[in-house]
């Protein structure tokens, strides 16, 4: 089994310290819950305490991304898009700056630590800012891949990390591209859709409706703004019925790109998986994919149910 | 340390030519923050003619002090400052706030040549500030500083005091904090909506050196900036609170809320600028784009 995606996210830091001299992290009292420890414990002059201040860790950022450093201001999800979303925004969006912005702890994983602390509305956040790249890696492979073109690429750029240990999609190889999907496997029924830890519940669901003789296509939309238009129209345009799966909320997130998408390319019935506007309450992570209705059988349900709608168009 | 006369001549002149240019650009563009603009205008003179390490040829100078705009709404009088001081022709303020305008309404680090960060929502400033100054250490440079203008109102907001504290526990003396004590917010006076005394005391409690001046005395303002940067080094931030009056230089926008954000038509701006002109003792000008019909 794969390690935990927070520990892949630490040592990646490390790595990428070691070939960037001006890459800073940054933490808001939760480095050995974030793992930005390990880069804490290599180059300890490199890593900068905030305190639980984190509008104020934002801004250092920005002053920092100014001068020329590469800064990973490193906080859960909720403070980043929600608490800070103003600082990120005229600070470090309007300018364009070159901040990378780790979001911890998002979605359903966060399980025990409830509404306060489970992040569904940071991709809506995020998307809905200009200049601001977005990324829900699918495991660790496409982690490290997104953190090194993070670097690599100027500008700001806000990436998810799940508390959760992620089965492969990708090999050690892989490389990401700002705006490029993968297709995982081709179908012809129905288009299924996943970004993060979802996508992994899409192959599931995929092997459920296969029983049944439903091919599903499996897209992977790693990259959620810019978003892969062409693969998604492409795919859309052949099954005409599309499930989305987001370990987000369902409003603003990857089944509003896709729907908004969808809709002015290649109208299609959709349906879309993942956090139906409500908090995150305390449960175990099973228990909460039951009742929030994000398993792989609720997924291939979506897309029966999406099959059959468009039987009637 | 000496000033001459000449010296303080000169900048009192700048500071003129900042109000007057302020009321230019806001009537111009029919839209602005006068009272803010006006109580910074020694400061900036001060700031852009005097103490800054800067060079209008050459703003990405690697060796150049920083200076930071939090309370950004009052950016007609730094866009006069810079005009001045050669970062663009002064003819451009005619732009302020047109659509496609490298001067825009707020803070935009991206247009405009001489600004160092975006911004216009208030209390975010010193927190950019704290991250120049942290970055000049790793860049291992003791020789500049990074200066940051705020807002008596603006120190309503929280995120002031995270930066604050930060700059505290990091003893970040390479940061000089300013404050437009002008007593004056949007809509009333600080001490009846949200007051902010004891303010020194507040500075010092997070750790900060407090200076205070009369922001409006060029002969004080150079004593304590020069005081701020080159004696008192050991180990504080330094918060220079410079007491000002909101919108001075004219009678009626003197500590009057209702010029916080105001334009004047053109009419009226010619007769403040003809006023403050008379205030200054200059010779008489009034608005440069006046039509027969305004008057």
């Amino acid at each position: 089994m794969p390690e935990e995606m927070r520990d892949a996210f630490g040592k990646t830091l490390v790595e990428l310290g070691h070939e960037f001299p001006n890459l800073l992290v940054l933490d808001a009292d939760l480095n050995t819950s974030s793992k930005t420890v390990y880069f804490k414990e290599v180059f300890p002059t490199r890593f900068i305490q905030c305190g639980i201040a984190e509008q104020n860790m934002f801004g250092i950022a920005a002053g920092l991304a100014i001068q020329g450093f590469i800064p990973f201001p490193s906080t859960f999800a909720v403070f980043a898009a929600k608490r800070a979303l103003d600082q990120i925004s005229i600070s470090i969006a309007y300018p364009r700056l070159n901040v990378k912005i780790p979001g911890s702890y998002v979605g359903v994983p966060t399980s025990r630590a409830g509404a306060s602390h489970n992040a569904f509305s940071d991709l809506a956040n995020m998307r809905a800012l200009p200049y601001m790249r977005v990324a829900d890696p699918g495991d660790n492979h496409e982690l490290s891949a997104v953190m090194r073109a993070a670097v690599m690429t100027d500008g700001p750029i806000y990436f998810r990390i799940t508390r959760y240990t992620l089965p492969h999609l990708f090999d050690a190889e892989y490389e990401f591209e700002w705006g490029k999907g993968q297709q995982l496997l081709a179908g012809s029924d129905v288009t299924l859709i996943g970004t993060g830890m979802m996508t992994n519940l899409c192959l599931e669901a995929a092997e459920i409706l296969a029983k049944d003789r439903i091919w599903a296509e499996v897209l992977h939309c790693g990259s959620v703004k810019p978003i892969d238009a062409e693969l998604i129209a492409a795919s859309a345009q052949k099954t005409r019925a599309v499930v989305t799966a987001e370990n987000a909320s369902i409003i603003g997130g990857l089944g509003s790109a896709v729907a908004e998408l969808v809709s002015e390319r290649a109208p299609s019935v959709l349906r879309r998986i993942g956090v139906q506007d409500c908090f995150i309450e305390t449960g175990g992570i099973s228990e909460l994919l039951a009742h929030l209705q994000m398993r792989p059988e609720d997924i291939a349900l979506a897309a029966r149910d999406a099959v059959e709608a468009k039987g009637a168009f | 340390m000496r000033i001459s006369s000449d010296e303080i001549t000169h900048l009192e002149e700048i500071a003129y030519q900042i109000r007057r240019l302020s009321v230019e650009m806001i009537t111009c563009g029919q839209w602005g923050h006068i009272g803010g603009s006006f109580s910074i205008a020694e400061i900036l003179a001060c700031l852009y003619f005097h103490e800054l390490q800067v060079d209008p040829g050459d703003p990405n100078w690697p060796q150049r002090d920083i200076f930071l705009l939090s309370k950004a709404h009052a950016v007609p009088a730094l866009y006069a400052a810079l005009a001045l001081r050669g970062y663009f022709p002064t003819e451009e303020i005619y732009t302020y706030c047109e659509l496609g305008s490298r001067l825009q309404s707020h803070t935009d680090m991206r247009r405009t040549p001489g600004l160092e960060a975006s911004g216009g929502a208030l209390g975010q400033g010193l927190s950019i500030a704290v991250g120049m100054a942290l970055g000049f250490h790793f860049l291992e440079n003791p020789y500049n500083r990074v200066y940051c203008l705020l807002g008596d109102g603006e120190c309503n907001e929280g995120q002031v005091w995270e930066a604050a504290m930060s700059a505290g526990h990091y003893h970040l003396d390479n940061l000089i904090a300013i404050v437009d004590y002008n007593k004056v917010m949007a809509k009333g006076f600080v001490w009846e909506l949200m007051g902010v005394e004891p303010f020194a005391d507040k500075w010092r409690a997070f750790g900060w050196e407090v200076l205070e001046v009369d922001g409006h005395d060029v002969d004080a303002l150079l004593h304590v900036l020069h005081e701020a940067r080159r004696v008192r080094v050991h180990g504080q931030p330094i918060v220079i609170v410079a007491h000002t009056v909101k919108g001075r230089g004219i009678r009626e926008t003197e500590f009057n809320y209702r010029w916080h954000t105001s334009h004047p038509a053109p009419g009226v701006a010619d007769a403040m600028l003809r006023e403050l002109a008379r205030n200054y003792a200059r010779s008489e000008e009034g608005y440069s784009r006046l039509d027969k019909s305004d008057a």
